[in-house]
């Protein structure tokens, strides 16, 4: 399908079929919305042009994904508990509504055996460290990272080890073998202090964000060109959130995360009437991101990175994100779960990592859930790019992980539309 | 006027499954494939790099 959207007087088509991007002046923008307008022989000419060439009007793929029951990742729970009392924490402050517990040794390395038996010819294994706070349980997470290295050694296979950290406990050691271990980390900060502060507390009900700042930029200094995200999340009273981007970006991050956050707390919640405003808001960031970029003070900004030429096959976009097939979580106790998401909601449980996948029918319905069982999908623009959402946002919002959440839809095409305009912006510098 | 600012690059595998899962790469809250590159061709632009 063809989207027109205009951004800053400037105009776009993005070609869902065939995935290209292509700028146009108003009238031809108008004129392939379907707007009765008079066009020249030479401008018809144009547009089918690009139609031969396939990148306009292209035909949407209807191919259903290759079924495989290889797994691929897991999300380790190792540890249900946590150092801080964040007011909007899905995971209800690390606990998950049960009992504070840690996971034992046993059950991460029966989680390593799992992820390995069920691998099958997969060479590349994922393994997330989350929690709660991971490194509370710290002598785990280093004696599992060190069994998973050795066993994938064995087998022919590569364990890319990720963790997500508030960053108290990152110092000395535990900093040291992060950085030497894991692929990716994601580290919670909120930005401004005050904005962090309001929501990331002490269990004494403090603000914590003196007390992470200093060991998160030393960490990240430490951490050279190796990947790291330094990940917050907005809620209803920082609406203009990319204060708190920029913030953090001034402060000398360079890979930046900001998620709406995932609550029904009232005074937290993003709810309808706050969408103009956060739409405002991605804009105001995605200008001065053009801004820095282009003055050689570039930051990654994870939702502006649309990669439309090197990006997912479509495969991949179809498929989504593999929760409940190829990618489970595992709680401290060594039950499975589709993803972190649901971890703890009882009719959920899949199996357990020492009896394997328990639940047949829910492993089914999670490899058969692509993109095209989606119908409220079908005539989005943006289906490709975002593959219909996050299965446990649909079911906690709307009841059904098939049935997207308007609330998510809506902030995901506004960021579609900024990183495409941030694309077309580098492509002019570019010449 | 129109003008192509991108156009994806023809994959010469698809559906390898070596990329990664997609929730685990930033956020953990709000899965986007499409924010995500392709772990092949990104690959095989550093080995061009170099």
């Amino acid at each position: 399908m063809i989207h027109t959207f205009c951004y800053h007087e400037k105009h776009y088509v993005y070609d869902s079929g065939s995935g290209s991007l292509h700028e146009c002046d108003e009238k031809t923008a108008r004129y392939l919305s379907g707007e009765p307008v008079s066009m020249t022989k030479e401008e018809l000419a144009e547009i089918d042009a690009l139609k031969r060439a396939g990148l306009l009007g292209a035909p949407e793929t209807k191919a259903r994904p290759i079924k495989s029951h290889a797994a691929k990742a897991l999300c380790l729970h190792i540890c249900h508990d946590c150092n801080l009392r964040c007011k909007y924490c899905f995971a209800d402050e690390g606990a998950y509504h049960a009992a504070r517990e840690m996971m034992p040794f046993s059950v991460a390395k029966a989680a390593v055996d799992f992820l390995i038996r069920e691998s099958g010819d997969r060479k590349v294994l994922e393994m997330d460290f989350f929690g709660g706070e991971p490194l509370m349980n710290f002598g785990v997470l280093k004696e599992t990272v060190l069994y998973a290295k050795e066993e994938a050694q064995k087998r022919g296979k590569k364990f890319l080890f990720t963790t997500t950290t508030n960053g108290l406990l990152l110092d000395g050691e535990r900093a040291e073998f992060l950085n030497e271990e894991m692929e990716n980390v994601v580290l919670s900060l909120d930005g401004r202090p005050e904005v962090h502060d309001a929501v990331r507390k002490t269990a004494n009900g403090k603000g914590s964000f003196a007390l992470v700042i200093d060991k998160i930029k030393n960490f990240v200094k430490m951490r050279g060109d190796k990947h790291y995200y330094v990940r917050g999340t907005f809620t209803a009273k920082n609406l203009d959130f990319s204060n708190d981007v920029l913030f953090l970006a001034d402060e000398g991050f360079d890979s930046l995360s900001m998620e709406p956050v995932v609550t029904d707390i009232p005074d937290l919640a993003i709810r309808e009437e706050h969408l103009p405003q956060i739409c405002a808001e991605y804009e105001k960031l995605c200008d001065e991101y053009i801004k820095r970029e282009a003055e050689g003070r570039y930051f990654n900004f994870f939702h502006f990175n649309v990669d439309l030429e090197g990006g997912p096959c479509l495969e991949k976009r179809v498929s989504a994100c593999g929760a409940g097939n190829e990618y489970f979580s595992v709680l401290p106790s060594g039950d499975l779960y589709p993803c972190h998401q649901f971890a703890g909601e009882k009719e959920w449980r899949m199996g357990s990592v020492f009896t394997g996948v328990e639940r047949a029918d829910l492993r089914e319905k999670f490899a058969t859930n692509c993109l095209f069982t989606r119908k409220k999908c079908e005539d989005c623009f943006a289906k490709f790019i975002c593959s219909g959402g996050c299965n446990a946002n649909n079911y906690h919002f709307c009841g059904d992980i098939n049935e997207p959440y308007p609330i998510t839809c809506a902030m995901m095409k506004k960021r579609i539309e900024c990183g495409m305009h941030a694309l077309a912006e580098r492509r002019s510098r570019e010449k | 006027m129109i003008k192509t600012i991108a156009k994806p690059a023809e994959k010469k595998v698809t559906g390898c499954g070596e990329c990664r899962s997609t929730c685990q790469s930033a956020c953990k809250t709000s899965c986007t494939v499409g924010n995500q590159s392709c772990e092949r061709i990104t690959r095989e632009q550093k080995i061009e790099k170099k």
